[in-house]
C-alpha cells in the first residue's frame, strides 16, 4: 500500500520549511484542493514561504495532495498506519512529522469528506407550523388544525463552481396524515434501535 | 321571505323544484334523498351518484334530464346548508317553506339530525389543503466505502415523499443523516403534540 519515492519526490521541499506550522498549512490546502487545481495565489505563497520555484511548488502540491487522499482512502488510524504509505527509504524525520499531522487531522478530515459523498438531494433545514383552518368555502366557521412543513433540500451540484439553490418542499399535513407518518418515522427509529443493539 | 339556509329570499325554481320533489310518494322520495345522502357522505363516487339517478329516473319513469336539475338544486340546499351548519328544526322549516310536506320534511331532518357530524367531517376535510402527503417511502443503511475513503461507516436514510400538487403527484428524494432524522423525529411529534392540544 505505500507509495513510491517518486509519487512523494515533491515532499522533499518540506524540508525547506521554517516550523512545523507551515507543513501542517500546506498539508491542509493539500486536502482542501484534493479534487481541484490548486489556485495560483496558494501556490505563489507556499513558493514563497519555502523559497522555492513556482515549478517546485507544483510538483510539491501533486505529492501533497497523493498522499492525503491515499491517507484518507487507506483510513489512517495511528502513527504504524501513517508510516506505511511512505517508502521505505523515506526522510526519517520528515514520515515522522507527517504522519503525526495526518493522524491529528483524519478525524477532521473524514467528517468533511463524507459530506461530500455521492448523495440524493440532502435535507438541510426544515421548519414547521401549525394552523388551524377557520374557515372554507365549504364550511363558513370550523377549526381544523394542520400542519405546514416546509423542507429545504439540496439537490446535487449542477455546476461544480457554484453551489446549487436549495429547493423549499412545502407539505401541508391533517391530523390523520401527521399520524401515520410519525407511524412511519417510529418505525424507522424502532429499527434504527434494534440494529444498534444488534451491533453493540 | 328569508330563508334559513340562504340568509335572503329565494329564486322561484327552488320553489317549482322543492313543489315537485313533494309529489314524489314517500317512499320513492326517500330513496332519492338516500342517494343524494350517500353523495354528500362520499363526494368522491359522483359518477356512480349519476348512474343511481339514471337507473332511478328510468325506473320510475322520470326524464333523467329534469331529475339530473331537480338534484341540482337539492344539492345546492343542502351544501348551502352544510356551509352554515343548519341545525335539524332549521332544516325542516325551510324544507316546509319550500313546499315539502311535513311528513317528508320531518324525515329529511332526522336523516340530517343523523348524518350531520359526517358531512361536515367530509366538508371540513375537503377544504383547501396545499401539495399533501399522498405516500412516504424509506429505507436506510450504511455506507461501506466510496471512492475517497475505504472504509466508512456512516448510517444514512432516504426518504421518498410522494406529494400531491393538484394537478400531478410529484415524488421527492431526500437523504438524512442519523442526527438528522432524529431531530426530524422530535420536530414532527412537537407538532403532533400542538395539533393534538388543538383539538
Amino acid at each position: 500500500m505505500a507509495l513510491s519515492s517518486e509519487e512523494l519526490s515533491g515532499l522533499e521541499f518540506l524540508l525547506k520549511a521554517q516550523s512545523k506550522s507551515v507543513v501542517v498549512g500546506i498539508l491542509k490546502e493539500g486536502f482542501v484542493y484534493r479534487n481541484d487545481k490548486v489556485p495560483d495565489q496558494v501556490l505563489a505563497s507556499v513558493a514563497q514561504s519555502l523559497n522555492i520555484q513556482p515549478s517546485e511548488v507544483i510538483t510539491l502540491f501533486q505529492s501533497v495532495t497523493l498522499l492525503v487522499k491515499k491517507a484518507l482512502y487507506e483510513c489512517v488510524q495511528d502513527q504504524s498506519d501513517a508510516s506505511k504509505i511512505f517508502p521505505d527509504d523515506f526522510h526519517n524525520d520528515l514520515r515522522k512529522l507527517l504522519s503525526d499531522i495526518i493522524v491529528k487531522n483524519m478525524s477532521e478530515w473524514r467528517t468533511e469528506a463524507s459530506k461530500s459523498q455521492v448523495s440524493l438531494p440532502r435535507l438541510v433545514d426544515f421548519d414547521w407550523r401549525v394552523n388551524i383552518k377557520s374557515a372554507s368555502d365549504s364550511v363558513s366557521r370550523m377549526a381544523a388544525p394542520t400542519c405546514l412543513l416546509q423542507m429545504k433540500v439540496q439537490p446535487s451540484p449542477v455546476n461544480s463552481s457554484e453551489l446549487p439553490n436549495l429547493e423549499s418542499i412545502n407539505v401541508e399535513f391533517n391530523k390523520e396524515k401527521l399520524d401515520t407518518m410519525l407511524d412511519g418515522l417510529g418505525k424507522i427509529r424502532d429499527q434504527l434501535s434494534s440494529v444498534a443493539k444488534a451491533t453493540t | 321571505m328569508a330563508l334559513h339556509f340562504s340568509g335572503e329570499a329565494v329564486e322561484d325554481q327552488f320553489y317549482t323544484d322543492f313543489g315537485n320533489l313533494n309529489k314524489l310518494q314517500d317512499e320513492k322520495f326517500q330513496t332519492l334523498m338516500v342517494l343524494v345522502f350517500e353523495f354528500l357522505a362520499s363526494p368522491q363516487t359522483s359518477s356512480q351518484f349519476i348512474s343511481n339517478l339514471e337507473k332511478f329516473a328510468s325506473d320510475n319513469g322520470l326524464g333523467s334530464g329534469a331529475l339530473k336539475n331537480l338534484i341540482k338544486t337539492v344539492l345546492v340546499f343542502f351544501k348551502a346548508a352544510l356551509k352554515r351548519n343548519l341545525p335539524p328544526t332549521q332544516l325542516k322549516e325551510d324544507l316546509l317553506q319550500l313546499g315539502l310536506s311535513e311528513e317528508k320534511g320531518s324525515w329529511v331532518a332526522a336523516q340530517w339530525k343523523t348524518n350531520l357530524g359526517t358531512f361536515s367531517k367530509i366538508a371540513v376535510g375537503q377544504s383547501l389543503t396545499v401539495n399533501q402527503l399522498v405516500d412516504m417511502e424509506w429505507r436506510f443503511g450504511v455506507t461501506a466505502a466510496d471512492s475517497e475513503m475505504k472504509k466508512v461507516g456512516n448510517t444514512y436514510l432516504q426518504l421518498k415523499l410522494v406529494l400531491d400538487k393538484g394537478i400531478k403527484t410529484e415524488e421527492v428524494f431526500m437523504e438524512l443523516t442519523l442526527p438528522q432524522f432524529y431531530s426530524f423525529l422530535h420536530e414532527m411529534e412537537k407538532a403532533k403534540a400542538g395539533i393534538e392540544y388543538l383539538t
